[in-house]
């Protein structure tokens, strides 16, 4: 009787063992099976992307690779001149020669000059027809998100009578100081790319501002995330966006944020 | 049971991170790669391929390089980032001077029976000087009386004046929006204006004598 129990209790024990394995199993296999199924698909997205830049740059005639400095510069300009027709503050990146320019009219009225900058391999991997098929025209905003307000607008009311308005101006004095933003945003383009801009001023400060600067994309990064449970969830690709990253003094990354306008045009080389 | 159940729960979390992490950074650096990029030209049969020579091109860019520059006026012209609350004073592509100025504060003012709303703004784009005048005399409107708490007088009645307050100089750019000088010497280099452009004394000197009737002031 007491042996019995003995063997019952150790069979117990190797079935719980088993199932914790199986278990294991089942774990390993589903997280390996989600994983392959999401770089499927997101693979098949970069392909997406891919064939839409491809797309634009159908039917038109082939370009001499010996000629693509020239081409580009071409490119650039007859963009510049197509974002000047216009009557809004434009912006202009040319990754060449490091610098981020607005324009209105065709006139700079602001140029600063690019700190660091990092592009995905996209842009890198594109041949002449395509790169003028994404860049020979200027681009449109089509989405603003940023760390600091757009267009701050104070709603103030009216004081009563004149002891008010010296009460309010004596505040409004007082409140007046410099105050330390960090500037970082983003613009959703057509044609799928994001323009990532940071504002940074110095070494000291850059590092401060990194981890502020991970804050705001930490945002970003839990909403891809969700977004990718949700693709996978419903089996569909997620997105790829090709991306610019922009490091530009903070004023200036301010300044250049409060000038856009919601649709403004974006002329970009590469 | 509880120990199993630590088991479960600790491959659970296991492979959420693991799927998270592979999300995050493992992926995105996968179609970064150049595996997953190659072929990324374009298919294009062309519709008869192009030959152009490289001097035809250089030709082409210096076409339009001009074609840009004629955008730039060749007189004086002004450039006003509101942001920064600077000024820039510009004869062609050269700069001849620049300073700290002030401009709108970016602000709403509402009655308080809210039947009058003003906003304190510049509004960016490009201007152009209308008209210049020395010895200016302010003719305050309405939302002047309304933001001091006093009642509103009628259209021509004295307290509407004023004088020196605009400064020695004054530069009209339409929509009762002016560059002129201020009494508030203090407060300049920041966003404090109901919409118009303050210089400190010798920057509006400069500016009157350099801008002509026509002349553009770009702000943003």
């Amino acid at each position: 009787m007491r042996k019995n129990s003995v063997e019952d209790f150790d069979s117990l024990f190797v079935e719980k063992r088993s199932g914790v394995k199986r278990t294991f199993f089942i774990v390993v296999l589903s997280v390996l099976a989600l994983t392959t199924i999401y770089i499927i698909l997101s693979v098949g997205a970069v392909r997406d992307q891919m064939k839409t830049a491809q797309n634009l740059a159908q039917g038109s005639p082939q370009v001499n690779s010996s000629l693509l400095p020239q081409l580009k510069e071409k490119a650039w300009l007859e963009s510049r001149i197509k974002m000047a027709a216009g009557d809004s503050i434009g912006l202009s990146i040319d990754l060449e020669e490091l610098r981020i320019q607005l324009e209105l009219k065709g006139v700079v009225i602001l140029s600063s000059k690019i700190r660091d900058y990092s592009i995905s391999g996209f842009f890198k991997k594109m041949d002449g027809n395509v790169y003028f098929a994404t860049f020979g025209t200027p681009l449109t905003i089509q989405q603003f998100k940023s760390s600091i307000v757009k267009n701050p607008l104070k709603v103030v009311q009216a004081p009563k009578d004149t002891i008010a308005a010296q009460a309010a101006a004596d505040a409004e004095a007082k409140a007046d100081s410099l105050r330390d933003e960090n500037v970082f945003w983003t613009v959703k383009l057509d044609r799928n790319f994001d323009l990532d801009i940071q504002g940074i001023d110095s070494i000291a400060e850059a590092q401060s501002k990194y981890k502020l600067g991970k804050g705001f994309e930490f945002k970003r990064d839990l909403k891809n995330i969700a977004n990718s449970f949700e693709h996978i969830f419903k089996f569909k690709k997620p997105t790829y966006t090709p991306e610019i990253l922009i490091s530009i003094p903070e004023n200036e990354a301010k300044a250049i944020l409060r000038a856009l306008p919601q649709n403004a045009s974006v002329t970009i080389r590469i | 049971m509880i120990r199993n159940f630590f088991i479960y729960l600790a491959m659970l979390v296991v492979g959420i991170l693991f799927f998270v992490s592979m999300v995050l950074f493992a992926i995105p650096a996968l179609q970064e790669s150049t595996i997953v990029l190659v072929g990324l030209s374009s298919n294009s049969s062309g519709t008869g391929e192009v030959e152009a020579d490289k001097s035809s091109i250089e030709t082409d860019i210096s076409k339009l390089q001009k074609k840009l520059d004629a955008y730039t006026p060749a007189n004086a012209y002004m450039v006003v980032n509101t942001s920064d609350n600077h000024y820039f004073l510009y004869k062609g592509k050269q700069l001849i001077r620049d300073g700290i100025c002030s401009t709108g504060k970016n602000e709403k003012l509402v009655s308080e029976d809210r039947k009058y709303e003003h906003i304190f703004h510049t509004p960016y784009g490009v201007r152009k000087v209308l008209r210049k005048a020395t010895n200016p005399v302010w003719t305050k409107p309405d939302w002047a009386f309304i933001e001091e708490g006093l009642p509103i007088p009628s259209a021509r009645h004295p307290s509407r004046v004023e004088t020196g307050t605009l400064g020695a100089y004054k530069l009209e750019i339409g929509d009762g929006f002016m560059i002129h000088g201020t009494i508030y010497k203090r407060r300049m280099g920041m966003s404090v204006t109901h919409g118009c452009i303050r210089l400190l004394d010798e920057d509006l000197e400069a500016v009157y004598k350099t801008m002509e009737v026509g002349s553009k002031v770009y702000i943003f």
